[in-house]
């Protein structure tokens, strides 16, 4: 793992790093940089086609229950008005959609992140704590295929900008 | 080297070369961004006055207990809601919280979607006031069923007794409306709350907030497949929010707009409530910032700028409410209703006159002082329009419901509504328990957001080989 | 380089497209005056419908402009020079209002004394409906709007001429006031001219709907141009995919709000079911009527609402040329479901005006907004924001400004 001082610095380690042939590589820093993720050869998330998908799951669960409720279950009269009064359901049917959706958003994101995580190996590294402060950091993991610790260590050292090149213990 | 560095958008004063005031003070970088905010929490010595004020709020807050103590053994008769006026202080006190929460949402989601960076150093503390007000605004209707261990029969859950809430009724539409909110707004706040709760951890001294700090963040560790899918996911949250919060306004305005009342009954209720609720919203937003940046030294980051901003927002939304209120008295001659007619002479000139022209002053005429310059740099004449324009918003629930409920179709069902001493408790109750969450809050999390500050540091772009 | 030069000198053919709109508009407002001769009723409703579209064409371009003024932003930048021209067509569009002020009799009941005296709530509401007051209320909001347009566009050609720091300032300070007569004035002018159509109903939301069609179809127009204008420099570079990102954003928060204002309208309405208000409904719940109502659901709320949500297409500028082009027509189907059904009671009637006459004004005002369009520069050299909206785009282009 080595440390840099800057995105910029950070951006184009990673850029060489995949030129490399490098494959199983994460970037930490402490600000979202979006230059990143393309940089580590990261595809886009599937995340809003999985809210899309909640979000319409949880309108016409709205809306079915809605219409189960009072035209099945508790068929009342209210006022003289239909027992499916479609325009007095939307209100429920939308604030359904909006709270299936946003779970659907953050639960999702935690699970594509596998987080909560409480134990992982960059931690060992003391100065990893600056990641969260001002300094950025590139990992090569050692289940890549041409993970060698000395010419990885090497590989990383040459790189520009890095310092503190450190193996991270598991 | 500021100015290139901020996002065109984010000028809202596009006067060349006049020394537009800034989003954050120049000289700041990643660290001493990092250090400054998390310091409040961290480090800093807490100043006796935090614990005086802390205890007064709690203290209130203290009255809200006694207060919701007695009612649920006595019932709502202790507050001075009768026949015809059913709703009064309770309700208007719902709609006055709700509205308030309403600026956190919108200052988190719409202005990061209009990529508006002021945003920033204001959005977290104003959803966790958002959190707090709705957290405020729901002690009134749960405490006004008079039943509140019965709360549950609002929401659609199987039961013995077969029965199922009213899907026709607007008041269960609040349910689902004003809990979806405060669900997805926990989740916004605490979402973005994660990478800063990650750098409390990494530089606590003591173990316990290690391991608190620690729990919170759930192992965030800033990847960039993280950071990417926060961000989308952050995006999206957005996304939700804006028509959620324009929604949950627009389903009280239904409470009201969907019955026959005069005064209840019109077509521009839901956007003129949903301004009318950004408008107070930012009202509490500038109560709540003058001080506070005044007191932890936040001017650096909370500086003239955002306090001009949130004037002006509020000097449109006022706008815009002072519109619905001529659109509405101006119908309700033009649509030759008699009832629609004498409930707009029975505010002018009935026998809550005092509260109607008292509402005009604050919503309408005295913000108007917005309109100039001089005003909106001036801070402790901010600080008194936004208690001004606080009251006034208060002053409208209250006038829209007590005046339209007051005289109702017959003569021999007309009545008056006078609080008791247990509205008036109720009511600064929640101010107290408001202010105490706030308190808290202030000293155990980064009030402002630390990650996003850091993206608006001049270091957080990335150059394109040689730099522009 | 291109960026002093006029949208003429860039795009001669502008001269000829000008030509056939204007040609086409006039052949159609001949041929639609034969209608007037058969069946004038139907003409002035048609009239009345042709005439708010391109009313909303030219006063959502001058909202716009101030709104500009007073929130900065990029798009606002790339879409300024266009967005003034459509909004100095507004003199010609004045002078379109001349036939409905002729029309009166035909279009509103509260015109006809007989009708006003035999019916109590309108003998209350003369005051306020009655034709002299009405036309003085038209000459205010006239009054209005060409003044807003002619000091905005006159500021605006100074600032490309000397780009002179004093100008932003005073269009700012004009466009503070102005925004806020401008919103009363389509308020009321809704009010009078399409509401007062049922004399009896009413509904307050009304303005703010009228308000928000009109920036609607102001936008989805400006979409296109700007989108046909970018084959060319400069505005090949200036409408970057971002930008045009962010006008058809605009495009989308209008046709959602356009959606939550006619809900809310209709279930407030229809909750309430007051005689005086549900009549409008019902009136739309004649035979024919209610197809119309869906397809409006469909095209004006939920096709565009979806393919809007993709950033894929809003930053396409061909597809999002084909999603404007599709607001367009739903907002011509909206005026036509507000103002033809008081004309049909008994049901839907589609009259071949209702086709003709909205395609001729729409053609001539295109005409004259080309016309308009070809005396100035595409972009506003001297924009204060100029330089951060499009700087990087034009680094190496001379666009000194004169002093």
């Amino acid at each position: 793992m080595a440390e840099f001082e800057t995105a910029t610095q950070l951006v184009a380690a990673a850029t060489k790093t995949r030129e490399a042939g490098y494959v199983d590589v994460d970037a930490y820093s402490p600000i979202p940089i979006e230059e990143l993720h393309h940089a580590i050869g990261f595809p886009h998330t599937k995340l809003p086609l999985m809210v899309l998908i909640g979000g319409l799951l949880g309108g016409m669960g709205g809306f079915s229950l809605e219409y189960w409720v009072s035209a099945v279950a508790y068929p009342l009269n209210i006022g003289g008005k239909p027992l499916v009064s479609w325009p007095m359901f939307i209100p429920v049917t939308f604030e359904c959609t909006i709270l299936a959706a946003s779970l659907t958003a953050v639960f999702g994101m935690l699970m594509l992140n596998k987080l909560p995580m409480p134990y992982h190996p960059v931690f060992n590294v003391p100065r990893f704590a600056m990641a969260s402060r001002n300094r950025f950091f590139l990992c090569i993991e050692a289940t890549d295929r041409q993970f060698d610790l000395d010419r990885t260590r090497e590989f990383l050292t040459s790189l520009d900008g890095a310092h503190e090149v450190t193996a991270v213990a598991n | 080297m500021a100015q290139s560095n901020q996002p065109l958008a984010d000028r809202m004063e596009p006067v060349a070369g006049s020394g537009t005031p800034i989003v954050i003070a120049p000289g700041h970088t990643f660290a001493s961004v990092t250090d400054k905010i998390s310091s409040i929490v961290l480090t800093q010595r807490t100043p006796v006055g935090y614990y005086i004020a802390l205890l007064t709020a709690a203290g209130l807050a203290g009255l809200l207990l006694m207060s919701l103590s007695y009612l649920v053994v006595k019932g709502i008769g202790i507050w001075g809601n009768n026949i015809p006026v059913g709703w009064a202080f309770d309700i208007t006190n719902f709609v006055w919280w709700i509205g308030i929460g309403h600026a956190g949402t919108l200052i988190s989601a719409i202005l990061l979607l209009l990529k508006q960076t002021w945003r920033t150093s204001i959005n977290r503390f104003a959803e966790a006031m958002t959190l707090f007000a709705v957290a405020c605004a729901g002690i009134f209707p749960l405490f006004h069923t008079g039943r509140p261990w019965l709360a549950y029969w609002l929401f659609p859950i199987p039961n013995t007794m077969s029965v199922w809430p009213q899907f026709r009724s607007p008041l269960i539409w609040d349910v689902f409306a004003v809990s979806t909110y405060a669900t997805v707004s926990a989740l916004f706040w605490y979402v973005g709350l994660v990478p800063d709760v990650a750098t409390l951890r990494d530089r606590a001294q003591g173990k316990v907030a290690q391991r608190i700090y620690g729990m919170m963040s759930l192992g965030w560790r800033g990847s960039a497949r993280h950071w990417h899918r926060y961000e989308t996911a952050y995006l999206l949250l957005a996304g939700l929010s804006t028509p959620l919060v324009v929604s949950v306004h627009s389903v009280v305005s239904f409470d009201f707009s969907v019955s026959i009342l005069p005064g209840w009954h019109t077509t521009i209720f839901p956007p003129y409530f949903v301004a009318g609720a950004i408008y107070s919203g930012f009202a509490m937003v500038l109560t709540l910032a003058i001080p506070m940046r005044v007191v932890y030294g936040l001017e650096d980051f909370i500086t003239m700028r955002h306090l001009q901003n949130m004037a002006k927002v509020m000097l449109l939304t006022g706008l815009i409410v002072a519109y619905g209120y001529g659109v509405e008295a101006f119908m309700a001659w033009y649509g030759g209703n008699y009832y629609e007619g004498f409930m707009m002479l029975n505010r002018i000139n009935g026998p809550y006159w005092p509260q109607y022209w008292a509402l005009i002053f604050c919503n309408v005429i005295f913000p108007q002082l917005l309109w100039f310059k001089k005003i909106r740099m001036n801070v402790p004449m901010l600080f008194v329009i936004s208690i001004v324009v606080n009251v006034g918003m208060w002053l409208e629930r209250f006038v829209i419901i007590v005046l339209s409920l007051h005289r109702d179709f017959l003569p021999s069902s007309w009545g008056m509504f006078r609080p008791t001493f247990w509205d008036w408790s109720t009511y600064v109750g929640t101010i107290g328990l408001f202010l105490t969450l706030f308190f808290l809050f202030v000293r155990l999390l980064p009030a402002i957001s630390i990650f996003e500050m850091r993206t608006i540091v001049p270091e957080a772009k990335v150059q394109e080989g040689h730099g522009h | 380089m291109a960026l002093r030069e006029t949208a003429e000198q860039i795009f001669p053919e502008l001269a000829q497209k000008q030509r056939t709109f204007l040609l086409a508009g006039a052949a159609g407002l001949v041929l639609s005056a034969v209608g007037y001769t058969m069946n004038p009723e139907q003409f002035f409703s048609s009239y009345l419908l042709a005439y708010m579209l391109v009313l909303g064409l030219t006063l959502g371009a001058l909202g716009f402009v101030m709104i500009h003024q007073l929130s900065g932003g990029a798009w606002g930048v790339v879409a300024r020079q266009s967005l003034g021209a459509a909004s100095r067509v507004m003199p010609v569009v004045t002078l379109l209002f001349i036939p409905i002020a002729i029309g009166m009799p035909h279009l509103y009941e509260w015109t006809h004394a007989d009708v006003v005296n035999a019916d109590p709530i309108l003998r209350g509401k003369a005051a306020y409906l009655n034709t002299s007051f009405f036309l003085v209320r038209a000459a205010i909001y006239f009054i209005v709007w060409n003044g807003l347009v002619f000091l905005l566009n006159k500021w605006s050609k100074e600032q490309d001429e000397t780009g002179n720091l004093e100008l932003p300032l005073r269009m700012q300070r004009v466009s503070a006031g102005g925004l806020l007569l401008h919103v009363l004035c389509v308020s009321f002018a809704a009010f009078d001219w399409v509401m007062s159509r049922d004399p009896h109903w009413f509904s307050t939301i009304y303005g703010a709907l009228v308000l928000v069609g009109q920036g609607l179809v102001a936008m989805a127009f400006q979409i296109i141009v700007l989108a046909w204008l970018a084959r060319r420099k400069p505005m090949s570079e200036a409408l970057t995919p971002v930008y045009l990102g962010d006008l058809a954003g605009l495009m989308f928060a209008m046709v959602v709000l356009w959606a939550y204002m006619s809900f809310s309208q209709y279930l407030i309405i229809w909750s309430g079911n007051l005689p005086e208000e549900i009549m409008w409904y019902l009136h739309r719940e004649q035979p024919g009527w209610i197809p119309l109502a869906i397809v409006l659901v469909v095209f004006h709320f939920a096709a565009p609402f979806f393919l809007l949500l993709m950033r894929g297409i809003k930053r396409n500028p061909s597809l999002v040329t084909k999603v404007a082009m599709l607001v367009i027509v739903a907002r011509v189907i909206d005026l036509f479901w507000l103002i033809a059904p008081e004309t049909h009671h008994e049901g839907f009637v589609l009259s071949w005006m209702d086709l003709v006459l909205p395609a001729a004004m729409f053609a001539l005002w295109v005409g004259l907004y080309f016309q308009q369009l070809r005396q100035r520069p595409l972009l506003p050299l001297n924009d204060p924001q100029f330089e951060e909206a499009l700087g990087p785009a034009f680094a190496h282009a001379d666009h000194g400004t004169a002093h």
